[in-house]
């Protein structure tokens, strides 16, 4: 364990590069000396010094240690504090979550189950994604990148993998509706699951794909929904155990994978398609699939399969940061840095007893769990940054797209219309980043397959 | 506060202080195990960068920018160097020194702000500066047309402009400010749904919707959940964003008050059975209403409160053991009594450096910072009830625990859990660190409000490999919140008492009362 805590308790005797020396020798001083220095302090640089004691501890067996961490961070930790004891509180819940894993108890803290699924309806969803530009950001980039490369074509044919319920396609209906040159045809194609994660929505797809029908017909666009079934994986919309079958995750991905061809989506020649990927690849897993060197993972092996349909254009948005290493402390590190940015922005416009605050903030809880307290298949959250998302594109034979005046325009008057904490950037590979503070947040790119022969 | 940064030079306004590390420190070192390349790591500001920290009057100072020639102050350094070039400087001293031209980020001087720390720094002047007004200053700009205020003009100015300007009015009555949440909203509105199936004349239209069917759709979502379902007021889809009492920044953008009628389901959270929402197995097209909306939502979050509650009994768990547990280490005998001493008086930080040598007591002191142990931080938590007093002092509270603790050092979670409860002693806790305390007995585990049979104790290896026999059924009703409170006529004192001596000061007070009153509480983990 190399993590280096040079920031803030300097004088501290505690290294974690020699964490049993010191630790058994002088347990006292961890308990006394993080008690002492954070009770009470509402300090970033020492919550995370904490968290990643408590990293080492798990990772060395140490339990003492890391109940005595745990337990200081109980004193910092409040859910109706400010952003970082809320954020605290989520942590510290994922490492109990972890701990509690690690000692299997008959108590009901069934950490691995979705006790937070909370089913909202989708005009609860709307209003959701819109508390802050968080999706939004990305919703507005992407359909605005989707405009541009389909001008001129008078058939569209979307395949929407998002884990927002199609939010982001009203927006685009009415642009289109609106268009120029004439409105053209659009179908959306949606899988049939998607990961087990929130916003969870308290109707199928089914059922949203009807309503956007509604509203696609209320702006006379021609619309067609459809929903891939991708056979009876075990995964299933309604399965609230998702998370503790081992190997259901990896298998509903690969069975829709399976279903990914041509034929089984009807793709039509005259149709422009467009492959959106919002805060969705994340789940696809970055693991080699096999020993050999061509068994890709399932994240790029998917990346390969939409490649070979040769779409107009590819509109991937995330998040950004890299939150998928192999080490526990890396990923709580990269973690307590980055979703500090919600916890951060809710906190300037709405109350601490705001009960829209505590679900948002809820919901990353979920992923924080995901990423800190699940190992191995379980542990689907792989979230991996633009830069290297931007790589792992180009790989695939992709080229990025720049984001055209407008697009930046209607982006920027977008953020305009949020906290003034929020800003956007460009960056390499004509990457959109909302940034909050400075901080980079979300990514948006767009991307078209390479022209080179098909293999 | 260690690390005065005030500054009044009038050479330079900026101070290279790392406000957060002791001096020779000038740049924050971000944790490199993830830093594999160079450009900066999304979320933290370039390692490379020089921290600055300035105290809130120079943040705030207009003319911070000083001429070194005719100390004329300017707001902004583009201005002081469009100025000095008036001077016709010799061309040496009019080159800008190549410090200067390194990445600067600032953070806050407000201890207790998350952006007093270097890896949350900001990246501008004017943005920190900003910051601190509309953080930590006072609101005085106020919008004639809505009641919102501001710290910062031009914050004032950017929201005038667009109060009351766009307003977008959905069919169900809802008003938006901005028009892609309009759009949003409309498209799955149910006033939509329901206009569309007028549209088709006699035929059973398939978009089932403006049937007030709200007790089903409850169903669906959560069966066993009524109550919450006659709670929520009526939310009537002609609802204003006046009624709203959602945070006045969403009143305009929409109608849905989640707010109050999911607050009204707070207290009954802890009173619900646990639940886990399960979606209908065959998912029917529901076009829920608004009411039937909320009360879906409302039943989730109630329905697993419960669950929160046995997080809580984890918690308790675990907090109990690691005050048993961590006495069992080796013994540090005066180094912790002198700690708990010093920390028996509050008020006096800066005594508990000189009476040992130990290294706990300087930990302490030389923490992050330094500023809010004792101090400042304390003001966040004025909103806290006061601590209970309490009944045994903290030494003999800690003695306690560590009596309880098992004689094995390697305690395992579930160990502490039992050995608490147990009265067991053995000579090997005696010579604990808690050095000549007296020991009192069974008092402790009523007063942490522990009444668990020991489950036998195991090693920290079975802890660690999980063995299931470790944690016995019998804790599943263990409250967090009734740790403090189950001993009689001593609410909180156990454990609050611990923390406040140990912490000292106005933070752990609060911290106890947060301990002990709820604030971590088991019903908000759980809601969902």
């Amino acid at each position: 364990m190399k993590t280096e805590l040079i920031r803030g308790n300097s004088n501290t005797s505690i290294s974690l590069q020699n964490p049993s020396s010191t630790l058994f020798s002088n347990p006292q001083s961890s308990l006394s000396g993080a008690l002492n220095g954070c009770l009470g302090s509402l300090d970033g640089a020492c919550i995370e010094k904490l968290l990643l004691h408590c990293a080492s501890a798990f990772e060395h067996n140490d339990g003492t240690l890391a109940q005595q961490v745990m337990w200081v961070l109980n004193n910092v930790a409040s859910l109706v504090g400010g952003p970082n004891q809320r954020l605290t509180s989520w942590f510290l819940r994922a490492l109990i979550s972890r701990a509690s894993k690690v000692c299997p108890t008959a108590m009901n803290f069934d950490g691995g189950s979705t006790i937070w699924r909370r089913n909202m309806p989708v005009t609860e969803l709307a209003v959701y994604v819109d508390l802050i530009p968080w999706h939004r950001f990305g919703f507005c980039a992407s359909n605005s990148a989707i405009l541009k490369a389909i001008e001129g074509y008078s058939k569209v044919h979307i395949l929407d993998f998002s884990i927002t319920h199609c939010m982001q396609w009203p927006t685009l209906i009415d642009a289109l509706a609106k268009r120029a040159e004439g409105p053209p045809s659009l179908r959306i194609t949606v899988p049939s699951c998607r990961p087990p994660v929130p916003p969870f929505l308290n109707v199928s797809s089914e059922e949203v794909g009807l309503r956007l029908s509604n509203f696609a017909k209320f702006r006379d666009l021609p619309f067609e929904f459809n929903v891939i079934d991708h056979g009876p994986s075990s995964f299933t919309s309604s399965d609230h155990q998702i998370m503790s079958k081992e190997s259901s995750h990896d298998l509903y991905f690969e069975s829709l994978l399976n279903h990914l061809t041509p034929s089984m989506l009807d793709l039509r020649d005259d149709e422009a398609l467009v492959i959106n990927c919002q805060n969705w690849l994340r789940y696809l897993s970055d693991e080699q699939r096999g020993s050999n060197v061509q068994d890709s993972s399932l994240r790029d092996a998917f990346l390969c399969t939409v490649k070979g349909f040769n779409p107009c254009i590819v509109v991937v948005v995330d998040e950004d940061s890299d939150l998928s290493a192999p080490s526990l402390s890396s990923r709580i590190t990269a973690c307590f840095n980055y979703l500090w940015i919600p916890f951060d922005a809710l906190e300037t416009f709405l109350l601490k007893d705001s009960s829209q605050r505590f679900e948002y903030e809820s919901d990353i809880g979920h992923k924080i769990e995901n990423i800190i307290s699940f190992e191995g298949v379980q542990r689907i959250e792989r979230l991996e940054s633009g830069i290297k998302l931007s790589q792992r594109m180009r790989n695939a034979g992709f080229s990025s797209v720049s984001f055209c005046e407008d697009t930046v325009g209607e982006v920027r008057s977008l953020l305009e219309q949020h906290a003034s904490g929020w800003g956007m950037k460009i960056e390499e590979d004509h990457m959109l980043v909302l940034t909050w503070k400075g901080h980079n947040s979300v990514f948006s790119t767009a991307w078209v397959p390479n022209a080179s022969m098909q293999d | 506060m260690p690390v005065d940064l005030d500054n009044s030079s009038a050479a330079s306004g900026e101070t290279s202080v790392s406000g957060s590390q002791p001096p020779q420190k000038q740049t924050p070192s971000k944790s490199v195990a993830i830093a594999k390349k160079k450009r900066n790591l999304p979320g933290m500001p370039d390692p490379e960068a020089e921290v600055i920290a300035l105290s809130p009057k120079t943040l705030l100072a207009t003319n911070r920018f000083v001429c070194e020639i005719c100390n004329k102050g300017f707001q902004r350094d583009q201005n002081l160097q469009l100025h000095r070039r008036g001077h016709n400087l010799p061309w040496k001293l009019r080159q800008r020194s190549s410090t200067e031209v390194k990445k600067r980020v600032y953070v806050c001087p407000e201890p207790t702000c998350v952006h007093h720390d270097p890896s949350r720094a900001l990246g501008d002047l004017t943005g920190i500066k900003k910051h601190f007004c509309r953080k930590h200053g006072e609101k005085k700009w106020k919008c004639d047309k809505c009641s919102k205020k501001y710290a910062v003009q031009s914050d004032w100015k950017a929201h005038s402009k667009i109060c009351g300007t766009r307003e977008y009015k959905c069919d169900c009555g809802t008003l938006f400010s901005r028009r892609d949440s309009f759009i949003t909203h409309r498209a799955f509105c149910d006033a939509l749904a329901e206009e569309s199936a007028k549209a088709q004349t006699q035929s059973p239209n398939p978009n089932p919707n403006s049937n007030p069917e709200s007790d089903p759709k409850v169903q669906v979502d959560s069966p066993p959940a009524p109550a919450p379902a006659p709670a929520p007021p009526p939310v009537a889809p002609d609802l204003g964003p006046g009624q709203s009492q959602a945070p006045p920044g969403l009143a305009q953008s929409t109608g849905m008050v989640s707010s109050p009628v999911l607050a009204i389901q707070s207290p009954e959270l802890r009173d619900n059975p646990p639940q886990i929402i399960e979606e209908a197995p065959a998912p029917e097209p529901i076009l829920a209403t608004v009411t039937a909306g909320f009360n879906g939502s409302c039943s989730s979050s109630t329905s697993s409160g419960s669950n929160g509650r046995s997080t809580s009994s984890v918690f308790a768990s675990l907090f109990a053991s690691s005050t048993a547990s961590g006495s069992l280490q080796a013994p540090q005998t005066p180094a912790f009594t002198d700690l708990i001493h010093a920390l028996a008086h509050p008020n006096r930080p800066t005594d508990l450096a000189p009476s040992s040598s130990a290294e706990p007591i300087s930990l302490c002191l030389s923490t992050n910072h330094g500023s809010s142990i004792f101090g400042t931080a304390g003001q966040e938590r004025r909103q806290y009830a006061p601590p209970p007093q309490p009944a045994i002092s903290a030494t003999a509270l800690l003695q306690k625990a560590a009596q309880m603790g098992a004689a094995a050092t390697n305690a395992s979670l579930l160990c502490g859990l039992g050995i608490v409860s147990s009265s067991s002693s053995s000579a090997q806790q005696d010579n604990m660190q808690w050095g000549h305390m007296q020991p009192e007995n069974a008092s402790l585990a009523a007063g942490l409000g522990l009444g668990l049979p020991c489950d036998g104790c195991s090693g920290l290896n079975e802890f660690m490999m999980g063995t299931p026999s470790m944690f016995g059924p019998k804790h599943a009703t263990l409250d967090f919140l009734e740790l403090g409170m189950s001993s009689g006529g001593n609410p909180g004192g156990g454990l609050s008492a611990l923390i406040t001596s140990i912490g000292g000061g106005l933070d752990v007070a609060a911290a106890a009362a947060c301990f002990g009153g709820g604030e971590f509480s088991g019903k908000d983990m759980g809601r969902s």
